[in-house]
């Protein structure tokens, strides 16, 4: 920098030398005053001429000074020094003005700034000073730029840190490739409708929210097939795998041509054609069907039964008591299903009620003590807890008086948390009760109540739905261990589910209508995925798919355990 | 008026006429002899006697004609009934009309003579037909004498019946003389009994206005130039800058400078300016007067004449420079307490709106990061402070250098100039701010700072012309992004200054066969706004030649358009001065040609009402043409900018407008909810904010665009939180396509523009007033969203800066006689158009006490509420010097 500055900078550092000896200066003819009014510092600023290195320089004033004696102007000037033409100025720097600086106009400009430099840091070069036909220039000749006497010159510049960019450029999200857009949106893309596929469109997407399922699928390559999986169970497995990586990576909806295709191939009923369409089908059927065959495909080469993958994220194992009040006989048995009832009645209003009604059944079988056949009474109960629990809403019967199958549009309210607690077996419950103690007290906590436990449990941590789901991801048989028995690890099932997706008909009739899915994204925003079209929604509209209209109503819903760690 | 009788049976039958009087209460079917009979007893006494009186006059005695005459007067002139009945004596005097006309023919020249002709010139008030004038024609031959004397109704018809005359006469060139004289009188008369609306209309009937001067007076004159000047408003042609003369010279005769010189800017007349500074001699009103000056935004240099001391002039010319702006702004904030700095999130609210939070750290977009410079350049526009660019900058990296670099490539140009937009005014603390972005290497960045430099100096003149000295260097650089930056930036520091320097500098370029399309384009743009609304030859020229320069392909880009808006800006309000200019643009290549025809027309006629304009433009918007023609956007716009001045022609605009929606082509339809944006700017009607918001959700991306921008236009500096909402719901709905939710982003800066303390109004002075620069500013940003995806979606974002040209605090700020603030009450309420109406009626509904600095709303008016100070100018807007009150005494 200070090579840049030459002689006249190097002069300027000479005069802060100098300005410490003012006894000195005084008497020196050749030096000027400068501004002496409001600088900062008590002294004149001054600085000496005669100690210029450069000669052609020092010359100048020489000449000046002979020139301009004989001027009148001269006269206005009272320093000491008036030989020389002074100008007076002041020149207004941001806010603050400075009064009575005086330029030579003998030398160039750039002393004039030099001058400024002392008074306010600003850097000659970064100097901007305005004057009459733009900037005052380094080299110009004051008296062709008609600088007046007593004028109010205006200088812009600051010793600020010139701006520089980012030495980590910063990436713009237009500039990133399609796939990490797409993360940038917060939810994936939408499903092509290829002619009445909603129901396998809002099935997918219902399904491609379980993290779980995902990563059990990414592993299945891995795992490789085993033997007892045929042919098309594989290929629909590796078709899903395939159909849920390009939803991640798409911005745009994907079209599912082949996983269509295998899904039809697996099973024909899905390729009736009606009128030359497609016929639309049941989404329940497809969801069935598909979690059927993945669970088929996904267990484990070790081939133990709790390790199947699909099993211990969906399966829920009931265990019911059937009675026949005419024999008194009664027996007990177990059974494991992926998704529980709810039975619509006229007495039905809220799902808690289709459950209970979904889990007592009546069944005629022959009985051994009778003889003959009696209806048994069956009541059912859960003993385990799945990961995920689905619940179909029977909306579909088969009329037998009309030979049709008809749609029941009641409506029968949800919530956005469900308790089943008072669903489950005996054994069941008392391994929730401690789980939920918790869960209560941290919401208690939460909320700022003080509960008797609180003090005891104040290192328990409620990890939040995505805690296990983000574990998920290590391994498929961490996720199967859990599932079932969820004790090792240390979180535990509180049967207290939170939705996270939903599956929804419209329409009045069974054969006819539009799937549409809507699932709840880990960022905790509700996302409708109306085929190819995926829109936020909000989380109160969620509960008014409760059907009783013509709007979206509730088909299959899924719902997301919360779990407790101890 | 009395009831007209049929024109044919004046002369043949009193019978008939009888029949077809309106008598009040009474069945007109009956009959004559059995009506007689219903006549009180009184009534048939008065009857009796004129009948009595009617035979007399008809007599050979002159003594007793007289007689008879003056009693018939008499009792014409005591029947003070009021005209919505027939008085009696006429009534009863009706039949004999016929016979009196018949007997005043014959009579000899005497006396008597015109004493009839007094009284028939009465009775034909009621009898003559329509367009015969009788009653004038009576007058004329009559006595002369006191007009007053039989009643106001009788004058009033008398001055109809002249001014139909008078443009008979004018047909026929004959002497207007006669007429004349009783103008006088009639003039006269309505200006002492309080019907200067009547005596002012009869004036300009008969085409002499300056009448008036010698009949107004203390009382009335008030009233008079309220009316000349509302009425100015609906003339055609040179009437009604006449008419405005007229209200200039009264208001100078009664002192009434500040109204004079309200006047006088509307004229545009800068030796009316000039006078009103002559004429006054107190240097306070003069300050207040230069106060009205700056804010109309024109540059004006006070000379010895107006101002004799050199220290005073200096000072007031401080205040025509508008230097205190930024002090009295920022005043107002710290009053309203929204000092504090607002970040675009604060704007957006997205915690409002469900689920639609952030999706966590993810990826800078770069057209969010633009919209948010963009957001929080207008939001915290001249508080001096911000979230973004203003933080200090700390050692290692300088968070203000990082929302710098969060912009992508010309991203930053605007993002250095938002620097510009939030030291807005204060030009030293702009210039220190920009200062460092000036040594960066990086173009983009050198453009903003320019532009940012042009944005501080917007509206505010400096002796140093700091903006000519730093950008006149860069002007003719090599890079064409700096040479844009630094031309808009002139243009945007010097609009309306008819700078020379800048001309010599800029005109070059257009004709420089190198240059770029851009630079050429930004260049007509900014010669348009210095030389706004003055005619300058010259520089039409300049722009002229570059439009003809222009090949085939270049006039099809979305930029040239800017070069025929230059072009128009300069005749921007001078109505039949384009002509010459719009009669060589009819040579100009078919691709611009008609685009350029309806830039002029809508320019020339902006602001002025002019019907024929309005109906030419509809007419241009009700055609179905080709793809490709580009001149209807204007056109849309044009009609708007016609219209916009008075609120009738804006409101009958704004139905127009719905029409064309209905009917137009796409591209009519895209500019409609601009023209829309430009009739409220600033003032969110809600039936206008209700069909931008149906626009705004159009399949028609463009439409929906332009619907969203106008949107923020409308609601510009209301916070309205209607409009706030809608934006919000908007950023929801669109918050996957990034163009639209630029303009959402846009519209939602606009609406909260400077925290609500600023307006885009181009109209002050109670809406009398347009400021040319202002409309420049607007209309420039309107032709820019014409084609909205390849300019402000594109990389001339930028040219949303120049709507600092129409930004201005919406306050009224009262300062002492040292011209520092003072809080006063005052009481701001709804203005009431009080135009007309006799007495003095209240100027405002609904008002609310606040104290002073307070913020005025679209159509609100201000008024004190207190005695003990009085204010200098009667238009309570902007900064009003308030002297002490010498009479107020303390209660």
């Amino acid at each position: 920098m200070g090579k840049k500055y030459e002689n006249v900078f190097e002069l300027l550092i000479e005069t802060t030398v100098y300005k410490k000896k003012p006894g000195r200066n005084r008497h020196d003819p050749t030096q000027r005053f400068v501004n002496p009014a409001p600088s900062k510092r008590k002294e004149p600023l001054t600085y000496d001429i005669s100690r210029r290195p450069s000669n052609s320089v020092e010359e100048e004033p020489k000449r000046n000074k002979n020139k301009l004696v004989s001027l009148p102007s001269l006269q206005a000037i009272k320093q000491e020094a008036s030989q020389f033409k002074m100008l007076t100025v002041s020149v207004k720097w941001q806010k603050k003005v400075f009064e009575g600086i005086e330029i030579d106009v003998s030398l160039p400009p750039y002393v004039f700034k030099a001058q400024l430099y002392d008074l306010t840091g600003v850097p000659p070069e970064r100097q901007k000073i305005m004057v009459k036909g733009g900037l005052l220039k380094d080299d110009a000749d004051w008296s062709s730029i008609g600088v007046k006497d007593g004028q109010k010159l205006m200088m812009m510049g600051t010793a600020d840190e010139i701006v520089k960019a980012p030495e980590k450029a910063i990436v713009f999200a237009e500039d990133l490739p399609e796939e990490e857009q797409a993360t940038n949106l917060g939810y994936s893309a939408g499903l092509v409708n290829l002619g009445n596929t909603c129901y396998m469109n809002s099935t997918v997407q219902c399904l491609k929210s379980v993290p779980e399922l995902k990563s059990a699928l990414s592993n299945y390559s891995l795992a490789g097939r085993s033997n007892d999986v045929d042919q098309t169970s594989h290929m629909l497995t590796v078709a899903t795998r395939e159909l849920f990586g390009d939803l991640d990576r798409s911005v745009n909806a994907v079209s599912p041509t082949q996983f269509w295709m295998v899904l039809r191939k697996k099973f024909p009923q899905f390729s009736q054609l009606q009128n030359g369409m497609h016929m639309q089908q049941d989404a329940e059927e497809c969801w069935t069907q598909l979690l059927y065959t993945l669970s088929q495909s996904l267990k484990a080469p070790t081939s133990s039964e709790d390790s199947d993958a699909v099993k211990a994220l969906f399966g829920v194992n009931l265990r019911s008591r059937v009675h026949c009040q005419e024999s008194g006989e009664e027996s007990s048995e177990t059974e494991s299903v992926y998704s529980l009832k709810c039975h619509i009645s006229h007495e039905v209003n809220h799902l808690h009620e289709g459950l209970k009604h979904g889990l007592k059944g009546e069944l005629e079988k022959t009985s051994p003590a009778l003889g003959r056949t009696a209806v048994y009474l069956k009541e059912s109960l859960i003993d385990s807890l799945p990961r995920y629990l689905t619940v179909q809403f029977v909306r579909f019967f088969w009329k037998r008086e009309t030979n049709q199958k008809a749609k029941i549009l009641r409506k029968v309210d949800y919530p956005l948390e469900l308790d089943i607690y008072d669903l489950c077996s005996e054994e069941l419950r008392k391994k929730l009760e401690a789980p939920r103690q918790k869960l209560r007290d941290e919401e208690g906590k939460k909320l700022g109540l003080q509960t008797k436990s609180s003090s005891k449990d104040g290192d328990v941590k409620m990890t939040d739905a995505e805690a296990p789901s983000n574990e998920s991801g290590e391994s498929s048989t961490a996720a199967q261990q859990e599932g079932a028995s969820s004790s090792e690890k240390g979180t535990h099932m509180t049967g207290i589910y939170d939705l996270v997706s939903v599956l929804t008909h419209k329409g009045r009739s069974a054969d006819s209508g539009h799937y549409v899915a809507w699932v709840k994204q880990e960022s905790g925003k509700w996302i409708q995925y109306d085929d190819s079209y995926p829109s936020v929604q909000r989380e109160e509209d969620i509960t008014k798919l409760s059907g009783g209209g013509d709007w979206h109503m509730a088909y299959i819903i899924m719902y997301k355990a919360r779990f407790v760690s101890m | 008026m009395a009831p007209g009788p049929d024109p044919n049976s004046v002369g043949d039958g009193a019978k008939r006429d009888e029949a077809t009087i309106k008598v009040p209460s009474k069945d007109p079917k009956k009959k004559d002899d059995k009506k007689e009979e219903d006549l009180s007893e009184e009534d048939l006494q008065l009857k009796q006697n004129l009948e009595l009186y009617v035979e007399r006059v008809q007599d050979p005695n002159p003594e007793l004609q007289k007689a008879a005459l003056e009693s018939m007067r008499q009792e014409i002139r005591a029947s003070t009934s009021s005209m919505t009945s027939v008085p009696k004596p006429l009534k009863f005097l009706r039949p004999h009309y016929g016979t009196l006309k018949e007997f005043h023919k014959n009579m000899a020249e005497s006396d008597l003579k015109k004493l009839l002709a007094d009284i028939l010139s009465v009775l034909a008030l009621t009898m003559s037909a329509e367009g015969q004038r009788e009653s004038l024609g009576y007058r004329l031959t009559g006595s002369e004498g006191d007009i007053g004397s039989w009643g106001h109704e009788y004058v009033r018809n008398l001055a109809g019946e002249i001014a139909e005359e008078y443009t008979v006469r004018q047909g026929e060139e004959a002497s207007i003389e006669d007429l004349m004289d009783l103008v006088q009188q009639i003039v006269a008369f309505h200006m002492k009994h309080n019907a200067e609306t009547e005596a002012v209309d009869l004036l300009m009937d008969v085409e002499d206005l300056d009448l008036l001067l010698e009949h107004v007076d203390r009382t009335n004159f008030r009233r008079t130039c309220n009316y000349l000047t509302s009425a100015a408003k609906y003339l055609p042609g040179p009437d009604d800058m006449l008419v405005l003369d007229i209200a200039y010279m009264i208001y100078i005769k009664f002192e009434e400078y500040p109204n004079a010189l309200q006047i006088a800017l509307f004229l545009d007349n800068m030796q009316y300016v000039k006078q009103v500074f002559t004429s006054c001699t107190d240097l306070l009103r003069k300050k207040q007067f230069c106060y009205m000056i700056s804010r109309h935004g024109i540059t004006f240099e006070l000379d010895p004449e107006m101002v004799e001391n050199d220290v005073d002039r200096e000072m007031l010319q401080d205040i025509v420079n508008n230097t205190k702006l930024s002090e009295g702004y920022l005043t107002l904030a710290r009053d309203i307490e929204v000092m504090e700095a607002k970040t675009p999130e604060d704007i957006y609210k997205a915690h409002l709106l469900d689920g639609r939070a952030s999706s966590g750290p993810s990826a800078d977009s770069a057209r969010q990061n633009l919209a948010a410079t963009f957001v929080n350049a207008f939001v915290n526009a001249g508080f001096g402070q911000d979230k973004l660019m203003t933080v200090p900058s700390d050692s290692t990296s300088g968070s203000a250098g990082n929302w710098l670099f969060k912009n992508k490539e010309h991203g930053k140009t605007s993002a250095a100039a938002s620097l510009g937009m939030i030291l807005l005014w204060d030009v030293d603390a702009g210039l220190t701010h920009l200062d460092k972005y000036f040594h960066s290497n990086d173009n983009p960045i050198i453009a903003g700072a320019l532009l940012g430099v042009g944005i501080v100096n917007c509206g505010i003149k400096n002796d140093c012309d700091p903006a000519l000295a730093l950008l006149g260097e860069y002007i003719d650089k090599e890079d064409s992004s700096v040479r844009i930056g630094a031309i808009m930036g002139l243009g945007i520091a010097y609009a309306g200054s008819q700078n020379d320097q800048i001309r010599s500098s800029l005109s070059p370029i257009l004709n420089d066969a190198k240059a770029p399309l851009d630079v050429i384009a930004f260049a007509a743009l900014s010669l348009g706004m210095i030389y706004v609304g003055s005619c300058n030859e010259e520089v039409a020229q300049s722009i002229i030649f570059a439009l003809m320069d222009r090949s085939e392909a270049e006039l099809g880009e979305a930029l040239t358009r800017f070069l025929p808006l230059g072009l128009g800006l300069l005749y921007l309000g001078k109505q039949e001065s384009v002509e010459a200019t719009a009669e060589v643009s009819k040579t100009f290549n078919e691709k611009i040609r008609k685009y350029c025809d309806m830039t002029l027309l809508s320019c020339a006629y902006a602001g002025t009402g002019n019907v024929l304009k309005v109906q030419d433009l509809l007419a241009q918007c009700g055609e179905h043409l080709e793809k490709g023609d580009i001149h209807q956007g204007p056109a849309v716009l044009g009609l708007a900018m016609v219209a916009m001045s008075e609120e009738l022609g804006l409101d009958m605009a704004i139905r127009s407008l719905e029409r064309v929606l209905q009917y137009g082509e796409q591209n009519v339809r895209r500019a409609v909810p601009l023209a829309l944006g430009l009739l409220c700017k600033s003032n969110p009607k809600v039936t206008v904010m209700d069909t931008l918001s149906r626009l705004s959700h159009d399949t028609d991306s463009e439409v929906a665009m332009s619907a969203i921008v106008s949107l923020g236009l409308i609601g510009a500096g209301t916070n309205n939180a209607r409009i706030a909402g809608m934006l919000r719901n908007l950023s929801s709905y669109y918050y996957k396509d990034a163009s639209l939710l630029f303009c959402v982003r846009i519209a939602q800066g606009l609406v909260h523009m400077g925290k609500g303390l600023l307006t885009l109004s181009p109209f002050h002075s109670e809406r009398l007033l347009l400021s040319p620069t202002a409309l420049a500013g607007i209309v420039t940003l309107l032709h820019a969203c014409l084609d909205m995806k390849s300019i402000i979606l594109g990389k001339y974002h930028y040219v949303l800066y120049f709507l600092v040209l129409a930004m201005q605090p919406r306050m009224m700020l009262t300062v002492d006689e040292n011209l520092k603030p003072i809080s006063v009450p005052v009481r701001v309420g709804q203005a009431v158009d009080v135009v007309g109406q006799a007495g003095r009626p209240k100027t405002i509904t609904g008002f609310q006490t606040h104290s002073t600095p307070v913020l005025l709303a679209a159509g609100e008016r201000a008024e004190l509420a207190t005695d003990k100070y009085i204010p200098l100018s009667p238009i309570l807007e902007g900064f009003i010097i308030l002297k002490e009150n010498p009479d107020y005494r303390e209660e």
